[in-house]
């Protein structure tokens, strides 16, 4: 247990402040600057949001296929359970082999999980 | 600088942790879009986190941090029924406002 | 000098091609030693199957849970059973799955094939007599539940198989939660029911009512484990551990008044786990939520996840208050849980009295009960509570699915839940009228079926803790409980119905007749379970 071996005095904290008045100051500063010195000139073409490409047509949120949703769904949970690897491979040595076997059966789970997921054509754009 | 970062009392970590998990639990209570809810729900687990990660840190005691993992592994498997469960909602009632659930009633 | 200058950059392009051509890949020497690796560690692979490997796992076997991993495995099993072309297979291998998994948990108690060593154990679980017990219910429970779903069978929309393993899978997650041995298989415990139960709400997903229960049971569930989280959190930062034994230690060590951390974080615990088993402040979500999952996975939801929040809650709060009670924190927390206990039974009874929907008052009831479960948990002696908690939860479970089982076979698809549906069944199906009959009857208490026994025992139990005024309330509100029970049998068996004829499958019938036989066994013989069981 660590006990507080400093006091803190206010002005232990002034180096936080200046930082923070510096990151103010500077997007303050940059918006002022690039509308002072920007010239302006609208047109139809500048107002535009893509300035090349296809013209924009209609509202910006249709619904989208739920398929790109499955995907993302997905990669969220596959993406997270790798998480146990992590004190596994800190570990490695200390662990051994029995470590490395329950670290198979992990991915083991996790594999027929996917496998499950192959099964059911969740991955299947057609 | 890694020596005023360890001295930093704990206290702080329990106020930061507690002002975070009310943050989250006003949000819960006052907010009407149930993915603003949900975001809220989120924040409190992550004030949860950081009072784990703070607490195993200054005992010196891993578990701490061993039950972040499954807080953070648990919460991805929340998010992905959670948000299941919204985009059915919409996909039905064509909303996400919890004024919308009123189909229970007695 | 005139030397071709142009040559040079080729010339060392030449030389830096020679010089990769050898490929460094199929050097004999590399091969050689991958070899040698590989045989070293195919040994040493061999050599640990042999000896330490195969023991640890045994290890494994023997002193946790083996019932947790044969449903996990029997639940991956059931979602490949999935693919066939054959349905019936998925049920009828569910069923199997879950009476092994019964039968191992119930060996595993009489120590006979499975010995629990407390020494070998992390100290994340423990085998012990409580939790099989409760893992014995439930599991029974699940039994009986299963073929009330065989309309699922003949439905293209849903997914039984599916349906099926997250039920399997949110009973591991029960089992953890009667077990646990450290906060962290609780919490996890409590997420994997919770979870579960979420998909299964809104699995009717062209239902606008199931969708709205799903995302209702979904926010306040989650919102409700935050405040669980907390609670460990600083009960965390308290105790410095997460075993029962250090918190049991701390409690021992330190007076209430010292540690307001760990108080505040026991308390947030405990309303963490109320919301799970939908006592009164926070029961918001319950008739809502049970009445708008399906009829199914509500009936799985007001006995499964409440004998296992039950089970949860009796072994947390025996931390903060075992014997002897004068040395731990009882007399700090015992009178906020029984202003709980007094709400739940007073709310859940009377507003149960206003409802038009048969669903709707089945889960008032449920409020109720789990007021009545809790006041034995108040109770909290050794012995006598324990032993009104196992036979309450038994009793109200049977009847519960009995009550179900019943409601689904009248309502069949339409997707009200109305007493009049049950107007005249005593004249067209007098057996599904008997059932429900008796499953009214045991959830009233009336005497010669289990609930009797079960509110009788809770009562002796907190009358030997001296809470004499909330035996006082309990009664009355017994009384109050017998009036909308004897609704439905009034209206089975005195109202004129449309005379349609009621369809009943015939594994209704099958679990039907044995939670009634079973209720009315209970009744009789009281001792039959205690006896096995305690």
């Amino acid at each position: 247990m660590l006990f507080l071996t400093k006091i803190y005095q206010p002005s232990d904290y002034l180096p936080i402040l200046i930082q923070f008045g510096l990151a103010v100051g500077f997007i303050v500063i940059t918006m002022i600057a690039t509308h002072a010195l920007g010239p302006k000139r609208h047109s139809k073409v500048k107002d535009e949001t893509w300035e090349c490409g296809i013209e924009p047509v209609g509202d910006a949120r249709t619904p989208i296929s739920v398929k790109y949703f499955l995907i993302a769904i997905l990669f969220v949970l596959f993406d997270v359970e790798v998480i146990f690897l992590y004190p596994w491979a800190v570990n490695f040595k200390h662990l051994g082999w029995f470590g490395f076997f329950e670290m198979i059966t992990y991915l083991a789970f996790m594999l027929i999980g996917f496998y499950y997921i192959v099964k059911r054509n969740v991955l299947k754009w057609e | 600088m890694s020596d005023v970062i360890a001295n930093i009392p704990v206290n702080y970590y329990v106020f930061f942790a507690t002002a975070l998990f009310c943050i989250g639990v006003v949000g819960v209570l006052t907010r009407r879009n149930s993915l603003i809810v949900f975001m809220s729900v989120e924040i409190m687990l992550n004030a949860v986190n950081v009072l784990f990660v703070a607490f195993s840190s200054y005992k010196s005691d891993p578990a701490g941090q061993v039950f972040v993992f499954f807080i953070m592994a648990v919460a991805a498997a929340e998010v992905a029924v959670g948000l299941a469960i919204i985009v059915m909602i919409y996909r039905n009632l064509r909303t996400v406002d919890t004024g919308a659930l009123n189909h229970l009633k007695w | 000098m005139p030397p071709p200058t142009k040559n040079c950059p080729v010339a060392v392009k030449n030389n830096h091609v020679q010089n990769i051509k050898p490929a460094s890949f199929l050097d004999l020497r590399v091969l050689f030693f991958i070899l040698q690796k590989a045989i070293i560690i195919l040994s040493k692979l061999l050599a640990f199957s042999k000896k330490s490997y195969l023991c640890k796992l045994r290890n494994i076997f023997h002193q946790k849970m083996l019932s947790l991993i044969l449903l996990s495995v029997f639940g991956i099993t059931n979602l490949f059973l999935g693919f066939l072309r054959q349905r019936n297979i998925v049920l009828f291998a569910s069923m199997a799955f879950t009476f092994i998994t019964l039968v191992v948990s119930w060996l595993d108690m009489n120590g006979t094939l499975i010995t629990f060593d407390a020494s070998l154990n992390g100290g994340m679980m423990a085998n012990d007599k409580l939790s099989t017990s409760f893992a014995f219910v439930m599991l029974l429970t699940a039994l009986l539940i299963f073929p009330l779903s065989t309309h699922y069978l003949k439905d293209k929309e849903a997914q039984p198989a599916e349906y099926y393993a997250i039920l399997m899978f949110s009973l591991v997650g029960a089992l953890m939660m009667v077990s646990y041995k450290n906060l962290i298989m609780l919490f996890v415990g409590v997420e994997i029911l919770s979870i579960s139960m979420y998909v299964l709400t809104g699995s009717d997903k062209h239902n606008v009512k199931s969708n709205e229960a799903a995302l209702k049971y979904f926010l306040m569930g989650s919102f409700a484990t935050g405040i669980l989280l907390f609670g460990m959190a600083l009960l965390y930062g308290a105790v410095g551990a997460f075993t029962t034994e250090a918190i049991q230690t701390y409690v021992s060590a330190n007076k209430v008044v010292d540690s307001p951390m760990a108080f505040l974080g026991f308390s947030m615990m405990l309303i963490g786990i109320l919301f799970k088993i939908s006592a009164a402040p926070f029961h918001f979500w319950t008739p809502d939520v049970y009445e708008g999952a399906p009829s199914l996975f509500t009936a799985f939801m007001s006995t499964i996840v409440k004998t296992a929040g039950i089970g949860a809650t009796l072994k947390f709060v025996t931390l903060f208050g075992f014997i002897p009670l004068g040395a731990s924190w009882y007399p700090a927390w015992y009178k906020g849980v029984a202003i709980v206990v007094i709400l739940t039974l007073a709310i859940g009874n009377i507003t149960a009295v206003y409802q038009s929907s048969f669903k709707r008052m089945l889960a008032y009831s449920g409020i109720s009960h789990a007021g009545y479960l809790l006041m034995a948990v108040l109770a909290l002696s050794p012995v006598s509570s324990v032993k009104a908690i196992l036979f309450y939860t038994l009793a109200y479970s049977v009847a519960t699915v009995a009550a179900f089982g019943g409601l689904m076979a009248v309502a069949g698809n339409k997707r009200k839940e109305e007493y009049a549906y049950f107007n005249g069944l005593g004249k067209t199906n007098p057996f599904l009228a008997l059932s429900i009959t008796i499953s009214m009857l045991s959830l009233a208490g009336i005497p010669l079926t289990a609930g009797f026994f079960g509110k009788l025992f809770v009562f002796l139990s907190v009358f030997e803790r001296g809470l004499y005024f909330l035996v006082v309330v309990a009664v009355l509100m017994a009384a109050v409980g017998v009036y909308y029970y004897f609704r439905v049998i009034i209206a089975m068996y005195m109202r004129e119905g449309n005379n349609e004829p009621v369809q009943v499958s015939s594994g209704t019938i099958a679990t039907l007749l044995i939670a009634n036989i079973l209720t009315i066994a209970l009744g009789i013989a009281p001792d039959l379970w205690l006896n096995w069981f305690m």
